[in-house]
């Protein structure tokens, strides 16, 4: 049990003075996965990762970090980028990455080698020995992002690690992520980039109003979301789209959608189209974007979240906020 | 452990590397040699025709005593008698010697004389001159009457004995130890507290903090970073002192051989500060530090902003001044109840209760008591503070109450 997943959450609660941030949740993330946790501004996640690393502690409910209570121990083992990130802007790139990997229990040889190799890799190579003043958003970002994982952790956590990435870091990033799934490696990250958590995750959380709404594998949930759509695009006769599943149609770019009831069935239809001579290019059973779940699930929440935070509380609510 | 000597190792290089280290180690003690040198090389241009003065003696018996005073004052003296006025003039303005002093019955009654030079004399050279006048003109008058009259010119001497009560008070070179070692003492006490403040503060303001805490607890981070500034504390005290001991051992004696009439400063190294000085200001430099960057600590995780911690560090301010203030009351009377209660209050220790140490009033009981009682406070005070620090650090928006305060001590 402890060894499936690389970190469970259950029952989870945590409040700041007015309101709760994290309400009664529970999560499991399976080893060896990419987990997105996804919601809107305001809705826990940075408060959620925070309680994970042991920043935070939850006021109840108990959360297992590869196998034990978040401890030093465990903490050593994993990667993490939080949302608001810092730098010493004084210190040169190379002692920075150096200093990051020896508190987490690298020696200075084995962190000089790797973050020098990351370097390189991430092309910031000629800039190992420059101040970290001197360098760019994007790239202070990149350095931050090489010193989670020189100490070659098991579970990577990134806060929202493609904010504040050009299209090209962030493909790069991607890719990088995928190669550490490939290595066995667990990813928990957070994002509100629907399309970046459509192509890497395998499962998903969507937390809104400090509560788990979905949570799963993306394949399934997007099945169980189905709202039963069909796009069809074809020549000839248009008589035969009108039928008994049909609620409505609707006329999109190149198809036209049909809206089907609750539970109907589309082969009759393609039975129809069929057999009235017309020539059918599409027919397909659209499954929701990820994109448009969230929206469904979270969209009332949005706004409220922006309103949410006061003055005095603990910065997650406060960073989530904007 | 190796993490914590991480912490320690950053904070240590950073500051040791940065410029306003090597300005203010390097330059203290370059001032000071500058201060030493410039005399010194000054005086040494031309110094054996400058330190001879001729005696042109009008009265026919005034001049050997004259002549005897300066060359116990160091100069080589050339007596000389009324005709060779001229002579002695022209010498003078060729800077083949120093001047020419005239003197005559007027000196013996009134120390009054002239003196005939081609530039003006440092303030120095004239009194050294002029009591040297005075000094002949009396010994002159009073011989045979036994009076010494260098001693009584010395301002004579008080010998006290005392008949009952511990300590003493101090004498002059003890009290100016005092002072001097508890004044320097909170500088570098206030210098690197407050430098460990803004440390703090620095990491929570752009939020590296959280990716540190992440690795370490911030129990760790407190510690690392107090040991950290406060290394580099001792290194620039450890480079004063061994400068300032190079150029007492070299520089005062190649000073002197060139000035013979700063002979009289001479008396101040005799004050100087031996080994029991420095050990009394190493254990109240690291009890002080550590009980005020504790402190300091704990006021810039509450702070958001420089100017947010410039009013939040006002009660510990009021810690390090009352000492400062009540400082000259207690060298004064170092033994009166007052000063013996100021300096066991542990915050107040490391100046009231190091100045009554170095100064040899305090019995050895309340010294060994004022530093039990600051290492206990030094523990108290990381309790408190490392909460206040741990609670802290991840807040942000409005600076704590005080109640809020009291609630982050009680949180686990």
């Amino acid at each position: 049990m402890t060894d499936e997943y690389a970190v469970r959450l259950e029952g989870v609660t945590k409040r700041f003075s007015g309101h709760t941030a994290v309400d009664h949740l529970d999560l499991e993330i399976p080893r060896g996965s990419i987990y997105g946790l996804l919601g809107p501004n305001g809705s826990g996640k940075t408060t959620l990762i925070r309680m994970i690393m042991g920043i935070l502690l939850p006021d109840e409910g108990r959360i297992t970090l590869l196998g034990a209570d978040p401890d030093q121990t465990r903490r050593e083992n994993v990667g993490y980028l939080p949302e608001e990130r810092g730098v010493y802007k004084k210190m040169k790139v190379l002692e920075l990455l150096v200093f990051l990997a020896e508190i987490r229990g690298v020696t200075r040889k084995v962190g000089r080698g790797r973050a020098g190799d990351w370097l390189d890799r991430l092309e910031l190579g000629g800039w190992a020995d420059r101040r970290l003043e001197d360098l760019s958003k994007g790239m202070q970002q990149k350095v931050q992002f090489i010193s989670t994982v020189l100490h070659e952790p098991e579970l990577l956590i990134l806060d929202e690690p493609f904010s504040g990435l050009d299209p090209i870091n962030q493909d790069v990033l991607e890719a990088i992520m995928l190669e550490f799934h490939r290595g066995g490696m667990t990813i928990l990250f957070s994002t509100h980039l629907m399309d970046q958590a459509e192509r890497l995750c395998e499962r998903v959380c969507l937390i809104s109003r400090a509560c788990r709404v979905l949570d799963g594998e993306l394949k399934e949930i997007k099945q169980r979301e189905r709202t039963g759509v069909v796009a069809i695009s074809f020549d000839g006769p248009a008589d035969w789209l009108a039928g008994p599943e049909v609620m409505r149609q609707e006329v999109a770019t190149g198809a036209v959608h049909l809206v089907l009831h609750k539970g109907a069935d589309p082969k009759g239809i393609l039975r129809r189209g069929v057999a009235s001579g017309a020539e059918i290019h599409r027919f397909e059973v659209v499954e929701p974007r990820l994109h448009e779940i969230f929206l469904r699930h979270a969209g009332g929440q949005a706004e409220e979240g922006s309103r949410r935070a006061a003055p005095g509380t603990v910065r997650g609510s406060v960073a989530a906020s904007r | 452990m190796r993490r914590v000597w991480a912490v320690i190792r950053r904070e240590y290089l950073q500051r040791v590397r940065s410029r306003w280290f090597v300005f203010a180690t390097a330059g203290v003690p370059l001032l000071l040699v500058a201060a030493t040198a410039v005399p010194v090389v000054l005086a040494s241009r031309n110094e054996a025709a400058d330190r001879t003065i001729v005696v042109l003696d009008l009265s026919g018996d005034v001049g050997p005593w004259v002549a005897r005073a300066l060359e116990k004052g160091g100069y080589v003296v050339e007596p000389a008698s009324a005709v060779d006025e001229e002579r002695v003039r022209r010498r003078v303005e060729s800077g083949e010697v120093g001047g020419y002093l005239v003197v005559d019955r007027e000196s013996l009654v009134a120390g009054y004389a002239r003196l005939v030079v081609n530039e003006s004399p440092s303030a120095l050279r004239q009194l050294s001159i002029r009591q040297a006048v005075i000094q002949a003109a009396l010994a002159h008058q009073l011989v045979g009457t036994g009076t010494d009259v260098e001693q009584v010119l010395a301002g004579g001497a008080l010998e006290i004995e005392r008949i009952a009560g511990s300590g003493g008070g101090m004498n002059a070179p003890a009290s100016a130890a005092a002072y001097a070692g508890s004044f320097v003492l909170y500088m570098v006490i206030l210098l690197y507290a407050v430098a460990v403040m803004r440390s703090v503060l620095e990491e929570k303001t752009n939020r590296i903090v959280e990716v540190i805490l992440s690795s370490l607890s911030p129990w760790q981070l407190m510690l690392g970073k107090i040991l950290g500034v406060g290394a580099v504390g001792l290194t620039q005290l450890a480079v004063w002192v061994l400068v300032g001991g190079a150029m007492v051992a070299l520089g005062f004696p190649a000073l002197l051989a060139v000035r013979p009439e700063l002979a009289e400063l001479a008396a101040i190294t005799s004050g100087l500060p031996g080994p029991s000085f420095f050990a009394y200001f190493l254990v109240f430099f690291l009890g002080g530090y550590f009980i005020f960057s504790a402190l300091y600590a704990a006021v810039g995780a509450m702070c958001n902003s420089d100017e947010e911690a410039q009013q939040a560090q006002f009660p510990v301010m009021i810690l390090i001044f009352v000492p400062v203030v009540a400082l000259v009351g207690v060298i004064e009377s170092p033994n009166s109840t007052l000063s013996v209660v100021l300096s066991l209050i542990p915050f107040f220790s490391p100046f009231l209760m190091f100045a009554r140490a170095v100064g040899g009033a305090a019995p050895f009981w309340q010294v060994a008591l004022s530093i039990v009682l600051m290492w206990l406070t030094m523990l108290g005070v990381a309790w408190v503070a490392g909460r206040i620090y741990r609670v802290g650090i991840l807040m942000t928006g409005k600076r704590p109450t005080l109640t809020e305060l009291m609630r982050w001590l009680h949180q686990s």
